[in-house]
């Protein structure tokens, strides 16, 4: 699921010219716009007229301007892309509907089209297109509720308040201090401390939870069988505890699967501290399945890279991201895409190279197989863990290329000696894990760029030596390259 | 001015004798479900007790009485809807539907001992017998029935495993949390009673929650927890009581686990109707949190202090302090107050100190284990629980008042008390002298 299945088509077309006009310093034609909507150039003139009536919430801020030839954009420094995605999400009717029902837990056709205004028919609609969204959590809306497994329910409300609907206005308007203080209560039977970004979290989850307690029939088969390998997992068990003590001071029939919902939440968002989640590493089961394809992707990784060993902190960091990836992995179902996934991607791998991002489709395979998902084309939750794989990795070889320093020693006039010098400098610093600096006699350097044979064999001492054929040709830039690779392997 | 009354249970008799008290003019009418009167929730356990010799004895109240006080009750009556704008109680009395209007409506419509989650449960095999009716079929079916199973371990469930031993049935009792109990002792405290249970000869099952009861024939019910399940002739439901309240209208505000809104004046959202007893929740003092007690001495004090309040807000109610006493396989337990487990629900810092006091001067007098639960920086006292051979139930409302007092630790030490060397040693057990009997641990956290 993504961000832009709330909204209809031309207000995704709409948003699509603002993000294009970003990607293109603030101005395009309309020929190139043209061709990256695909739309006839009348319905353009629409969508910019439509666009130009929304623009006056901002006061100025933003401005659109377009005369039939070319398309401009202003902003201030104090609006951004967010800003305008969140003005056309806070009038999506399907978010409207979403938050209905998370309001009300269950509505009528009248009651709901009398408060969002709506006709039968195009509220229908609206059900239906959400619905074919809300397949890929396994989740549906049918007769006014929401069905499918409350883990389910709860993570895709979870999703949605977290990274779609405004969850500052959630919290402020349901907020209370009995949601404050069970945030607490987490802190005290777990003896955890919660970080302020990760109480957020926490305490929509909890306000999510609160909501979701009276509802009669919940459905956990899934969950029962997953959480099988769990039963006595001593994290499990504190918040069994919790969740019991908590609920017998309310008269409310808890169920038993209500403390496995908490399980799978808390390892699978970063809710506890690295710290703390060290801890409770060192207590767990690491028989059970996500302990165990933890250790199995980091012995991946170590095999991978040659690594010896990992850096003991790195591997502790390494564990931590991994266990939220492998959770998510293990209880859920669907995601929403919050990045532009082939974007991510494109950018990815211009950054860290083609290798990263094949071998974490290798980690993805791995581990989807030994969870039996399915990949089907457009999983979102995929999707997503792949990204984190990747930049999981992409922390791992920062943290480990060690820094190879090169010297650039170029035999020629002055004048030009330091130009080319500073160009080839230039050409270089965006190769990752290098320190490049014009060659110092007393320095001590792992490769010497120079576009003559040194005449004597200790001139550069131990470092290796690279003659330039032709300075900042392709040719040479290549090779370079390549020896750097394997310097720093 | 007629006053109408929704239950007549512990809380709605108490409502009715105050506002009898308080308003001698005033037309009083207490609707009851029930087709008897003042039957005292779990009678049974008096009876098999022997403490009564039929269960009708097991009353609080007779209708005498309440003739006496000219309060009108109508029995066997169902509370079918409100209507609170109109001032309207629509109900069912046999087979004729009626309505009566009220000036002032208390709801104390109680709660019940039912489970929504446990399937099967609300067969007639399991037995619940918080009510006269439901206590006969129980005596029953409990006299043909060799083995038991308890679900929750309660003060209803450790009770009935009880006294049922001591009939010689066979006892297995169920329970959710790692100990029983929990909602008034701390884990180290409960430790010489379950050693007790043990060698009496039930069966706990600690940790476990019974997914469905099964029930196959007259004599065989199958309670199926987990991966296993237990074969017993008959089920005894003790988990916790819930109201059941379907009969409010819309102005009427509920929480978020259907017990009824109100003020600290009882006042519901809804104007001149207000709730007390198991109907609604309480606070642990003023200003806190508020918790579902039910409880009976908390069903009697709201239904007073509601009654206070008809014609205009003038007593606010004080909390409630969850104080409980009872008599378990050879142990008298009690407990007031906030317990260390619970105060991680709270911001308050605690300290413990645990205690083993003897509880008079004889060469062979008993000992208390009793835990002081108190507030770090102020020492001010927020709970007490305590377990003997002796009897020291009486004490605990002592604590109760220190607590709701708020008497500090320092202050207790030199609370007055009597000293006879046959039922006091230097200083009474509720002196929390340090040098008085053995200090087992103390707590610094």
């Amino acid at each position: 699921m993504k961000t832009e299945h709330f909204l209809e088509k031309n207000e995704i077309r709409e948003v699509t010219i603002f993000k294009q006009l970003v990607l293109n310093d603030g101005t395009l034609t309309y020929g190139e716009m043209l061709d990256y909507l695909n739309v006839s150039k009348a319905s353009l003139e629409n969508d910019l007229d439509s666009i130009t009536s929304r623009l006056p919430i901002f006061e100025g801020q933003i401005r659109l301007d377009y005369d039939g030839q070319q398309i401009s954009l202003y902003m201030s420094d104090r609006v951004s892309l967010q800003q305008i995605y969140r003005l056309y999400l806070s009038q999506s009717v399907k978010i409207d509907i979403i938050n209905f029902l998370f309001k009300h837990q269950e509505f009528s056709i009248v009651q709901l089209t009398q408060e969002l205004a709506i006709s039968d028919s195009s509220l229908f609609r609206k059900i239906k297109e959400l619905n074919t969204y809300l397949k890929e959590f396994n989740i549906k809306i049918r007769n006014g509720q929401l069905h499918g497994e409350e883990l389910q329910i709860r993570y895709f409300y979870f999703q949605f308040y977290y990274y779609i609907e405004d969850n500052l206005t959630l919290i402020r308007q349901r907020s209370d201090k009995q949601i404050t203080q069970a945030v607490q209560s987490v802190e005290n039977f777990l003896q955890v401390k919660i970080a302020p970004e990760n109480r957020t979290r926490l305490n929509i989850w909890l306000l999510i939870s609160k909501s979701r307690i009276a509802n009669k029939d919940k459905k956990y088969k899934q969950l029962r069988e997953q959480m099988a390998p769990y039963l006595k997992d001593p994290l499990y068990h504190k918040i069994q505890v919790m969740v019991l003590r908590y609920f017998s001071r309310y008269s409310v029939e808890v169920d038993e699967e209500e403390a496995m919902l908490h399980f799978a939440f808390l390892l699978a968002f970063p809710i506890l501290t690295e710290n703390d989640f060290h801890e409770y590493t060192l207590i767990r089961d690491r028989h059970a399945p996500i302990a165990s394809l933890d250790t199995y992707i980091v012995e991946t990784i170590i095999i991978h890279y040659k690594f010896r060993k990992l850096p003991y902190m790195l591997e502790r960091e390494l564990y931590y991201h991994l266990t939220h990836i492998h959770t998510r992995l293990y209880f859920f179902q669907g995601d929403i895409e919050i990045y532009e996934y082939e974007e991510m991607l494109a950018k990815e791998k211009q950054v860290i190279g083609k290798n990263v991002v094949s071998f974490a489709h290798v980690l993805l395979k791995t581990s989807s197989d030994k969870f039996m998902r399915a990949n089907i084309e457009g999983n979102s939750l995929l999707k997503m863990e792949l990204l984190k794989y990747i930049s999981l990795l992409a922390i791992i070889s920062f943290e480990m290329t060690t820094e190879i320093r090169i010297g650039i020693d170029l035999k020629m006039d002055d004048l030009y000696k330091q130009t080319l010098s500073q160009l080839l400098i230039l050409k270089m610093r965006p190769i990752n894990g290098i320190q490049v600096e014009r060659f110092k006699p007393n320095k001590v350097y792992d490769l010497v760029l120079t576009n003559e044979k040194p005449k004597e064999h200790t001139t550069y001492k131990e470092a290796r030596v690279y003659i330039l054929s032709e300075i900042l040709s392709s040719f040479d830039m290549r090779n370079i390259q390549a020896i750097i690779q394997e310097l720093s392997t | 001015m007629k006053v109408v009354i929704i239950g007549a249970s512990f809380a709605g008799i108490a409502a009715a004798l105050e506002v009898r008290k308080k308003h001698p003019q005033a037309t009083i009418i207490l609707l009851e479900k029930q087709t008897t009167l003042g039957y005292i929730p779990n009678g049974l356990h008096l009876y098999w007790d022997n403490k009564i010799k039929d269960l009708n004895e097991a009353r609080f109240v007779t209708t005498a009485q309440l003739d006496n006080e000219q309060i009108h009750y109508h029995l066997g009556v169902t509370v079918k809807k409100l209507n609170t704008k109109q001032k309207l109680v629509h109900y069912q009395a046999a087979e004729n539907e009626d309505i009566m209007s009220y000036d002032k409506l208390i709801i104390a419509a109680g709660s019940r001992q039912l489970s929504e989650k446990i399937t099967g449960s609300h067969h007639e095999s399991v037995l619940k017998y918080k009510r006269y009716h439901e206590a006969q079929a129980a005596l029953e079916k409990v006299a043909d029935s060799q083995h038991i199973t308890i679900i929750g371990g309660g003060q209803v469930g450790i009770e009935a495993a009880d006294l049922l031993r001591r009939q010689e049935k066979q006892v297995t009792l169920i329970e959710s949390m790692d100990y029983v109990l929990f909602k008034y002792l701390d884990q180290e405290l409960i430790l010489p009673l379950e050693e007790a249970m043990l060698k009496a000869g039930v069966t706990l099952k600690l940790r476990q929650t019974v997914s469905s009861i099964e029930t196959e024939s007259e004599q065989s019910v199958t309670v199926h927890l987990g991966n296993e399940s237990v074969i017993t002739d008959a089920v005894i439901l003790g988990v916790n009581v819930r109201p059941h309240l379907t009969f409010l209208d819309e102005q009427i505000k509920l929480h978020m686990d259907q017990t009824i809104k109100v003020d600290q004046y009882l006042r519901t959202s809804a104007e001149d109707v207000f709730a007390v007893g198991d109907c609604i929740q309480l606070m642990f003092e003023p200003g806190e949190e508020r918790e579902y007690v039910p409880l009976i001495n908390n069903a009697v004090r709201t239904g007073i202090v509601a009654a206070a309040n008809l014609l205009k807000p003038s007593i606010a109610f004080k909390g409630s302090l969850r104080t409980i006493g009872t008599h378990v396989f050879g142990h008298y337990i009690a407990s007031t107050g906030m317990t260390e487990a619970e105060s991680l629900f709270t911001n308050r810092a605690v300290k413990t100190v645990l205690q083993k006091i003897k509880v008079n001067s004889l060469p062979n007098a008993e000992t208390v284990t009793i835990k002081w639960v108190y507030e770090a920086e102020s020492k001010l006292l927020l709970g007490a629980q305590m377990i003997s051979k002796a009897n020291i139930l009486e004490k605990i409302n002592t604590l109760a008042l220190a607590i709701q007092t708020k008497q500090t630790l320092e202050e207790l030490k030199q609370k007055d008390y009597f000293f006879q060397p046959a039922y006091s040693q230097m200083l009474s057990t509720t002196n929390p002298v340090s040098w008085m009997g053995e200090r087992v641990e103390e707590d610094e956290n």
